[in-house]
């Protein structure tokens, strides 16, 4: 049987660059924004995560957003609400 | 169709090492894959009159860009037909739509498979099954189809088990799960037209979903009957919240209630009227957090949020007391039931 040629079935996914914001160098009085994302408990953990930096690291609030659901993005309301409001964002997940 | 295809080519000597290159590659889903050649992926294409760079749908959170000579390829080592493309290409199209949400069900520990349900004159043309051993072996239609979006998945968007596909079980849908609906036997509106196409069209509705579940009733002559068994089984759900469920009425039970003159209408109203729950069992056990208040002994939950979130379809074997149900995975907001037109394009 003669040689022949197959061609490949996979796509090398376009790379996206990310980059961060510089991290600040205490939470002292800074606004601590939660984002929720619907599990059971999640808004606990994330209530309890923002006591703490409260308490032992001195931040100055802390507020909470939901998600619509676990499997999006942040959406646009909420990021944009959070630019304006709040100087670091904690997500997590409440599994 | 002129335009170049573009994908990368490996010489080979013979089919054993095409087969063994797709298995070293990671490129199949286990089992072995037709050698995907140009001749056969042109002919797929021509089955659809797409050029090879014509972009079929774009998942956003994968940055994956789906063409059709991707998913060519990737049908041709499913053992699809150029006839089966057009399935195939409105199943992805259906798959990549915002309301089916892609991420949750392709990534979720839950686990969910690619539910395709086949409606319209291209189920009989292409012989799809929809009557006995629906979901067995042996059709080649249902094999392939199904088997070519899971490809798909895989080698376009990246859905690999153990990264970018987290499921707990999977289960076996995910090598395929494709059904058709029997409406030369049905006494009801078909799926598709029931979401607003139109009885000509041939389309696929596909569903995040899990596993079926099969039930009983050998005893009942009445619709109500045999709906009162599926009804009891599936109102205990494995999570709660599920955006679809899929009802398959088979045969004995499909005539069973067609005799007494119930629509699709009428079992969505009934299914959804009798599958409710109380907040307090759902506390109970373990589906929902907190102490159980007395309110919550009357308080009740539906299974769905609406009758229409439960798809009817009249499928299976024409004899056994058997009909079944297949849960939708996680939630509404999360991922729904998308049904798309196929488009016999011929070039």
């Amino acid at each position: 049987m003669p040689g022949f040629e197959i061609l490949d079935p996979t796509v090398e996914p376009r790379r996206q660059p990310l980059t961060y914001v510089p991290r600040p160098d205490s939470l002292k009085g800074k606004r601590i924004g939660l984002v929720e994302n619907t599990k059971f408990n999640s808004d606990k953990l994330l209530q309890k995560i923002g006591d703490i930096l409260k308490q032992e690291y001195g931040a100055a609030e802390a507020r909470m957003w939901r998600k619509h659901n676990s499997s999006v993005p942040a959406h646009q309301e909420i990021i944009d609400d959070a630019k304006r409001t709040v100087d670091v964002v904690v997500a997590g997940i409440g599994d | 169709m002129t335009a170049r295809i573009t994908s990368q080519r490996y010489a080979v000597e013979d089919f054993p090492q095409a087969l063994e290159l797709c298995y070293s590659r990671g490129w199949t889903d286990g089992l072995p894959v037709v050698p995907p050649t140009e001749p056969a992926v042109r002919a797929m294409l021509d089955a659809v009159g797409l050029e090879p760079d014509a972009q079929i749908a774009f998942i956003t959170n994968r940055q994956a860009a789906i063409t059709a000579e991707k998913v060519a390829i990737n049908a041709v080592m499913a053992g699809c037909l150029p006839a089966h493309m057009p399935v195939v290409v409105a199943a992805v199209e259906g798959i990549a739509d915002p309301r089916w949400g892609y991420h949750g069900p392709a990534t979720s520990t839950g686990s969910a498979a690619v539910l395709m349900i086949v409606n319209g004159p291209i189920a009989k043309r292409l012989d799809f099954n929809s009557g006995d051993n629906l979901f067995a072996p042996g059709w080649r239609s249902n094999a392939t189809t199904g088997r070519a979006v899971r490809l798909v998945m895989r080698n376009i968007i990246g859905t690999l088990p153990g990264r970018l596909d987290r499921g707990t079980f999977g289960h076996p849908g995910r090598y395929t799960y494709v059904m058709a609906e029997n409406e030369a036997e049905s006494p009801w509106t078909p799926l598709h037209v029931e979401r607003g196409c139109r009885p000509e069209d041939s389309a696929v509705t596909v569903m995040a979903a899990l596993a079926p579940h099969q039930f009983y009733n050998q005893l009942s002559s009445t619709a109500a009957g045999v709906l009162t068994t599926l009804c009891d089984a599936m109102r205990y759900p494995g999570q709660i919240g599920q955006p679809n469920y899929c009802v398959v009425l088979a045969g004995e039970h499909m005539r069973t209630i067609a005799a007494d003159g119930w629509s699709k209408a009428d079992i969505r109203k009934f299914i959804f009227e009798h599958t409710t729950n109380t907040i307090a069992h759902f506390k109970r056990t373990g589906r929902l957090p907190g102490a159980v208040k007395p309110e919550d002994e009357t308080a009740t939950r539906p299974l769905v949020l609406t009758p229409d979130d439960i798809l009817v379809v009249a499928a299976g074997g024409r004899a056994g007391s058997f009909s079944c149900y297949i849960p939708g995975w996680a939630s509404r907001t999360a991922s729904e039931a998308v049904t798309v037109v196929i488009k016999e394009r011929r070039a």
